[in-house]
């Protein structure tokens, strides 16, 4: 009889919370689809940089005074482009997206004598795709200084092996899926915020919407048990946060199709097993948020008052993970035992593709799980008293 | 065969200094019989709301005993509700459900198949004239119609006993005079015990067999409406519901 109850009110809930098409649609846009726009807009982006490290181009200001500097950036097949005579202004506002370089009107005189002629490297800092251009240019103007003073060198009989005391090496270890992390660590905390919003609508609905209705005392009224009443009513709940969440993570699987950046596209790692692993791993946050919800908002009369009571869930939910988002120190062991945080940076990982072991699963689902059941006793509790007042 | 004897519950309001006591229920006692419709009748806050959701069990009574059928609801509440079909002063409907998915809601939930529990609904449907109403979604539903759906949602189990608190709050003629019927079929062709609460003295004068009057939190007179009125000394029934509700407690008691 429980198990039928259970199923008679998980079967209605869930009903009910599907039938409600503006609302599921407003979490769709607002949640479900963000994820992948942005994700769109970020290798769009990231392209524009690869374009422009591709592209071999330099902007000078009066390179017909040192042909010296035309040879040598001809050589190394570079498209040498004259900056536009308001290029200052320019790269103030962003709208000129290369450094500039500027020829001392003295330059060959200057190296003629052997000494070393002043060249500006122009660029702001406030201006991101000039700034990314710098590295590249400085490079290219040291290419020049470093084969002028090995040719000095061996006319006058050096080595220049001499002046090399130390080679560097550059090795790195991060492999593709780790690099790639790095731009799509934000997925994680999308597919956790839009089964947020899905959990919340459901979660309120069932509770101070069914109180606000004038539905609750009703309901307690049948025989139904109680504790089926809230366990049915959680399960609808959970299911609604899980089928958002798994909408979430499948939205993602069409959208690197839409990657602009060939090399984003290729690192990135996210495929079904991947949106699994998101799935299983943010299903016990999912059992607890929903309870929490629900103990929050039977507590209230009206479905507004519960959206408000609840904010503060929603709010910390948003904050937590951000401490992995931008924490320098990498992951804590404490950060492990905190709902939110644990499940994001183990959705991190599945992203990274490192191992995740039960030692790195387990703190997070226990105290999930203990707050699941806290919280379902919570309502069990006021779901009687408050359907009387 | 509702009965409750000497109930009695407090609520207690604010805390501090502002801390209050009502007493909301005041030694009630009252007994329903099979095939009859009781009338509750009591002014405002006499209390009638407040011994009705004890009967449910919603609100534990501080003293008193409730038996329906036999049964105390003190030791067998699942079973007390099984026999009650309520109709509260809460009639909340699901608008995203039709009419027939919030009836066969309530009835599943009362252990019935689903299938038994359509059958209910399409008798339910007849017995309330509400045939049109059962696939609609309750959504846009007027007062009448959701009175109706209410209704039928608490019959759907086909209860022995039957309570409804003020049942034609917000109705017009039409469907007050469609309930009344209802009422007196339920009570005719299947004995059911109705009791029946209200502030309207025309509901209790053409409907009840017997009325039961509340004030302060307890009965202070019951009888056929003959009788309360002659109680009171006068022909007039609203006279006598006024002389006997308002009195100052201590003369009829």
């Amino acid at each position: 009889m429980i198990w039928r109850t259970l199923w008679t009110v998980f079967a209605k809930e869930l009903r009910d919370a599907l039938r409600d098409r503006r609302t599921l649609m407003v979490v769709f846009f607002t949640s479900v689809a963000i994820g992948p726009l942005t994700l769109v807009m970020l290798s769009t982006l990231i392209d524009k940089f690869e374009k422009r490290a591709e592209a071999r181009e330099i902007v000078v200001v009066g390179l017909d005074r040192a042909p010296t500097l035309r040879n040598f950036l001809e050589r190394q097949t570079y498209a040498i482009r004259p900056a536009p005579p308001d290029w200052e202004a320019q790269l103030r506002e962003s709208t000129l997206g290369d450094p500039v370089v500027i020829v001392p009107a003295d330059f060959e005189d200057v190296l003629a004598h052997g000494e070393a002629p002043v060249v500006q490297l122009v660029y702001s800092s406030a201006n991101a795709r000039a700034q990314s251009g710098v590295g590249r240019i400085e490079h290219v103007l040291q290419g020049l200084s470093q084969e002028h003073a090995t040719l000095r060198l061996v006319a006058r009989g050096v080595s220049p092996s001499l002046l090399n005391v130390l080679q560097v090496d550059e090795h790195d270890v991060a492999d593709n899926a780790a690099r790639a992390a790095q731009l799509t660590g934000m997925l994680p905390y999308f597919v956790l915020m839009a089964m947020l919003y899905g959990a919340l609508n459901a979660a309120l609905d069932t509770t101070a919407g069914e109180r606000e209705r004038g539905s609750l005392e009703p309901l307690l009224a049948t025989p139904a048990a109680r504790g089926a009443l809230v366990v049915g009513k959680w399960g609808a709940v959970l299911a609604v946060a899980l089928l958002i969440a798994v909408l979430s993570c499948l939205s993602f699987l069409p959208a690197q199709k839409l990657l602009r950046s060939e090399s984003l596209a290729a690192l990135f790692r996210f495929g079904a097993g991947e949106a699994a692993a998101f799935v299983a791993l943010l299903a016990p946050l999912a059992a607890a948020l929903s309870a929490t919800m629900m103990a929050i908002a039977i507590r209230c009369k009206t479905f507004k008052e519960a959206q408000a009571g609840n904010s503060v869930v929603v709010l910390s939910v948003s904050l937590l993970p951000m401490i992995g988002l931008f924490g320098q120190e990498g992951e804590a062991a404490w950060h492990r035992w905190v709902p939110g945080l644990s499940q994001t940076t183990l959705m991190t990982r599945v992203l990274k593709g490192s191992p995740i072991g039960l030692p790195d699963v387990l703190p997070g689902v226990l105290v999930c799980v203990a707050i699941a059941a806290a919280a379902l006793l919570a309502v069990d509790r006021q779901l009687v008293r408050r359907a009387a007042q | 065969m509702i009965a409750m004897e000497g109930l009695r519950k407090t609520f207690e309001s604010g805390r501090g200094r502002k801390a209050r006591r009502v007493v909301a229920v005041d030694g009630m006692s009252l007994h329903a019989r099979d095939g009859a419709i009781t009338g509750l009748l009591g002014p405002n806050g006499a209390g009638k709301t407040t011994s009705l959701r004890m009967l449910v069990g919603l609100v534990t009574p501080d003293e008193g005993r409730i038996v329906v059928d036999g049964i105390a609801l003190a030791d067998d509440p699942q079973g007390v509700r099984a026999r009650l079909g309520v109709l509260s002063d809460a009639r909340g409907l699901y608008p995203r459900l039709t009419a027939r998915e919030n009836i066969v809601y309530h009835g599943q939930l009362h252990g019935l198949p689903a299938a038994a529990a359509h059958a209910r609904c399409d008798e339910l449907a007849r017995l309330l004239d509400m045939q049109p109403l059962l696939e609609r979604r309750t959504d846009g539903f007027s007062q009448g119609e959701r009175m109706k759906t209410a209704l039928a949602r608490a019959l759907v189990h086909d209860p022995a006993n039957i309570v409804l608190d003020e049942p034609t709050n917000g109705l017009d003629v039409v469907a007050t005079r469609a309930l009344r019927d209802a009422l007196r079929r339920l009570r005719d062709d299947t004995g059911k015990c109705i009791v029946f609460s209200t502030h309207i003295m025309q509901e209790v004068e053409r409907l009840c067999d017997r009325v039961i009057v509340v004030a302060h939190g307890r009965r202070v007179a019951e009888g056929t409406v003959a009788e309360l009125c002659a109680l009171a000394g006068t022909d007039d029934f609203e006279d006598a519901f006024v002389r006997l509700a308002f009195a100052a407690p201590e003369t009829i008691a």
